[in-house]
């Protein structure tokens, strides 16, 4: 396959292919040795964030203000975003390079975007948030968490370097992303032009941009500007570009003959065409769906969902959480891992520690720092270690100490905070050193169910049981500094010794 | 060659019987003899290379142009005051004294039980890597190990061994002296566990004779253990009760150093000798070396 770019085009690839080199060292970035600085900008100036989050938590995001500056610039130079920055976008028109003779006749759905914006916020006002699946910064997040990061370390455990990635769930963000993709065939730019919501909220404020394209005296009407715009916003029939539609790449301007488009200061805002009808098929879906989305969501079910440390209350949590992925990402255990159906319906992607994946390190506290959203807060390491997320329990009949009589205690060995204590206690007239679990210390971090040595379910296992989850203040209390400062608390001497009488 | 006639073969063969039938300790004098252990006490930055010499000196391991691996205990993500991994400045005299000693290649190696990274971070171990031929493996992945067969062993018959150390010239054990609820301490022959890939397996078995077999296994040629503090409860991870010793152990015999290290300090507020710890004397009875102190010779010296 030949690739030709038209030198027009060179300045608006260069660009795109910077921000998505932007987008993706950030994620590369996103470790744990690495500090936390640029590394989840991109999402703070997400607009889209702002408003459904906003509206679902019903509370300001103070962490995306900035995207207040994208509102602000698209409200002067229209959706830029979408034809420059936007990763997705960017990727969309690198596979597009590889699709071949697209049909022209597009179908015109460019209504879609709208009616999707308009069913996030109905449903968003009913308190739930379907953010994930649309927005674009959240989709090209996750699949570069989780469907890149393990292909690329995969083949670099090939070649013996790196460290393993696995996630629980990569098959339905791939075929997520398959099929934004593959929309291509349909028409280019077909999820940006009639399905993207963040696109969609830009061209609000696109139509009434004060920098437009328009046409100017002596179009021939050849047509080739109809055919070349990849949103399909430009009409020769009615001489006008539509401003919502643009996105600004500059095509039109470089490649018409006869040079009559130009970009200039224009007041007049475009007509944005919605029918009544639409407009309330699409609330009426936000509203149905909602509630929808919470079932299989059930307390009692959830007794193994354990949420990263410091996550806010779960319902909160749920409104908050854009189920990018970053946490899991950065998790140096690999324990956090994408929910399936754990945390209900619409908690699929939202993260879940998956103790016997990895364990909740206690020096660590990365997942609260990259989280765009505070949806995991960004606890100080000293008051994360504080941060309970459920308690550990042992399971007697499957644990080795207990019912084989082993010298195991793993789980002693491996708890940090000193939570189970192996003590002497005679079962069947044997008297051996069994692990006890404090649960007033446990914090829930499952380093102990990560390490019990036996086969499949671990015989010690965390359950959310106890967990804490604030929206603020401290999760320190003098009981439980107390209860952890044990350096003279009781231990039996350990089996390793001979006691001689 | 000459063919070799029928009586000068039977002649060949008696001998050979008879030397089967002498005591061992005959055939063995070198090995039997005392081993010597190295006690250095003192000013931390000294200790290593002052332990080192009173068992024969680093040249007596090793010779320039050698690959040289220095296993210290790195499993936990504490802070280095806390007792539960090697102290960096002791591991760095030792890599210092390797690379005077002429070492081509140096690998500070540890399968750790916490994450690695946090585990290098945490141990501070990176100030021991000072040279470009000093790196640092952390064991993590499957990878990384081979099968070892374990002839006679009854708890193990086969295990997964680091291969860095196949590959190596020499293999320096440098625990740090800790307690451990299972195995009573943790010293140079329970350290040997973060040289193999499945570490929980041992758990599953018998542990304290586990452990003696893996001696059996993985033979460092000298351990040096890191006594300048012990946790002497709460280990191996703690936190627990760290006392300052000041203190380097070091001997060829992997037995007797840990047999003798066990008496420096109390565990669990208690006394105890090398032939109280279950996994030593296994490991003693396996003849892997002397358990009883009064059989060895103990240099002391305070720097």
């Amino acid at each position: 396959m030949k690739l030709r770019i038209k030198r027009s085009r060179i300045l608006r690839w260069i660009v795109q292919i910077l921000f998505l080199g932007l987008f993706i060292t950030a994620f590369v970035l996103t470790r744990y040795s690495v500090p936390v600085t640029f590394q989840n900008l991109f999402f703070k100036f997400d607009p889209l964030i702002l408003l459904v989050v906003s509206i679902a938590y019903r509370t300001v995001l103070a962490a995306a203000m900035l995207s207040l500056l994208t509102v602000a610039a698209t409200l002067f130079f229209g959706r830029f975003f979408c034809g420059f920055i936007c990763p997705l976008g960017t990727t969309i028109d690198i596979f597009d390079v590889f699709v071949k003779k697209q049909k022209k006749a597009a179908p015109i759905l460019r209504s879609g975007k709208y009616l999707i914006l308009t069913f996030l916020l109905a449903a968003a006002l009913l308190g739930t948030s379907f953010l994930h699946f649309f927005d674009p910064l959240a989709i090209f997040e996750r699949s570069l968490t989780l469907i890149f990061y393990p292909a690329a370390m995969y083949i670099a455990g090939i070649f013996n370097v790196g460290m393993r990635a696995i996630y629980t769930e990569s098959a339905i963000a791939f075929l997520f992303l398959f099929i934004i993709l593959g929309l291509n065939f349909i028409s280019q730019r077909f999820w940006c032009r009639n399905v993207c919501p963040l696109g969609g909220l830009l061209a609000l404020f696109s139509k009434s941009a004060v920098f437009k394209f328009s046409f100017a005296e002596g179009c021939t009407e050849c047509g080739i500007c109809e055919k070349i715009c990849p949103t399909g916003a430009i009409s020769i029939e009615k001489m006008s570009v539509d401003s919502g539609e643009c996105i600004d790449c500059l095509r039109c301007l470089y490649e018409c003959p006869q040079h009559v488009f130009e970009y200039k200061i224009s007041l007049a805002p475009k007509r944005l065409d919605l029918s009544r009808r639409q407009l309330i098929g699409a609330l009426g879906a936000g509203i149905i769906i909602a509630p929808l989305a919470n079932s299989l969501l059930h307390r009692r079910l959830s007794g193994r969902l354990i949420r990263p440390p410091g996550s806010i209350p779960e319902a909160d949590f749920l409104d908050i959480c854009i189920h990018c992925g970053k946490c899991m990402k950065v998790c140096p255990t690999n324990g956090l891992q994408p929910c399936i159906l754990e945390a209900g319906v619409n908690g699929l992607w939202t993260p879940r520690l998956a103790a016997r994946i990895g364990g909740c390190e206690k020096n660590c506290n990365m997942c609260g720092q990259v989280c765009p959203t505070s949806a995991i807060r960004n606890l100080p390491l000293e008051e994360k270690t504080y941060a309970k997320m459920g308690t550990a329990v042992i399971d007697r009949a499957r644990c080795i100490a207990w019912e084989q009589d082993r010298v195991c205690l793993i789980c002693d060995e491996a708890c940090p905070f000193a939570a189970i204590s192996s003590l002497n206690e005679t079962v069947r007239g044997t008297t051996l050193l069994r692990p006890f679990m404090d649960e007033r210390i446990c914090t829930g971090c499952g380093l102990c169910e990560a390490r019990c040595p036996i086969e499949e379910r671990a015989a010690i296992e965390v359950y959310s049981i106890g967990e804490e989850r604030k929206r603020r203040g401290s999760y320190i209390t003098e009981e439980k500094i107390r209860l952890r400062a044990c350096e003279e608390k009781d231990e039996d001497i350990p089996s390793g010794f001979i006691i001689d009488n | 060659m000459d063919k070799i006639t029928r009586r000068e073969f039977i002649k060949i063969g008696a001998g050979a019987a008879l030397v089967t039938l002498l005591p061992k300790s005959l055939l063995n004098a070198d090995k039997t003899a005392a081993p010597v252990i190295g006690v250095a006490e003192g000013d931390n930055s000294k200790l290593v290379k002052a332990a080192v010499d009173l068992v024969g000196g680093i040249d007596k391991f090793m010779k320039a142009g050698d690959v040289v691996c220095i296993k210290p205990n790195l499993s936990f993500a504490s802070n280095i005051d806390c007792g539960a991994t090697t102290n960096p400045a002791i591991v760095r005299q030792m890599v210092q004294l390797c690379l005077d000693a002429g070492a081509s290649r140096i690998i500070v190696l540890d399968h750790t039980i916490h994450e690695a990274t946090l585990c290098v971070e945490r141990s501070r171990i990176e100030e021991a890597i000072i040279d470009k031929k000093v790196s640092l493996v952390t064991l993590q992945q499957e990878r990384q190990y081979t099968d070892v067969d374990v002839p006679g062993g009854k708890e193990l018959n086969r295990i997964q061994v680091a291969k860095a150390i196949q590959n190596a010239d020499l293999l320096i054990n440098m625990p740090t002296a800790k307690s451990h609820s299972a195995t009573g301490v943790s010293l140079g022959l329970k350290s040997l566990m973060g040289l193999i890939w499945d570490r929980g397996y041992l758990h599953r078995v018998n542990l304290d004779r586990a452990i003696a077999e893996l001696g059996t296994v993985i033979k460092p040629g000298l351990t040096v253990i890191d006594a300048t503090r012990a946790l002497t409860t709460g280990g191996p991870g703690g936190p627990g009760k760290t006392v300052v010793l000041n203190k380097v152990v070091a001997g060829i015999d992997p037995v007797a150093v840990d047999s003798y290290t066990v008496g420096i300090a109390q565990w669990y507020k208690k006394s105890w000798t090398g032939k109280q710890v279950k996994s030593i004397r296994a490991a003693a009875d396996l003849g892997l070396g002397e358990i009883d102190t009064a059989n060895m010779r103990i240099k002391q010296v305070k720097v």
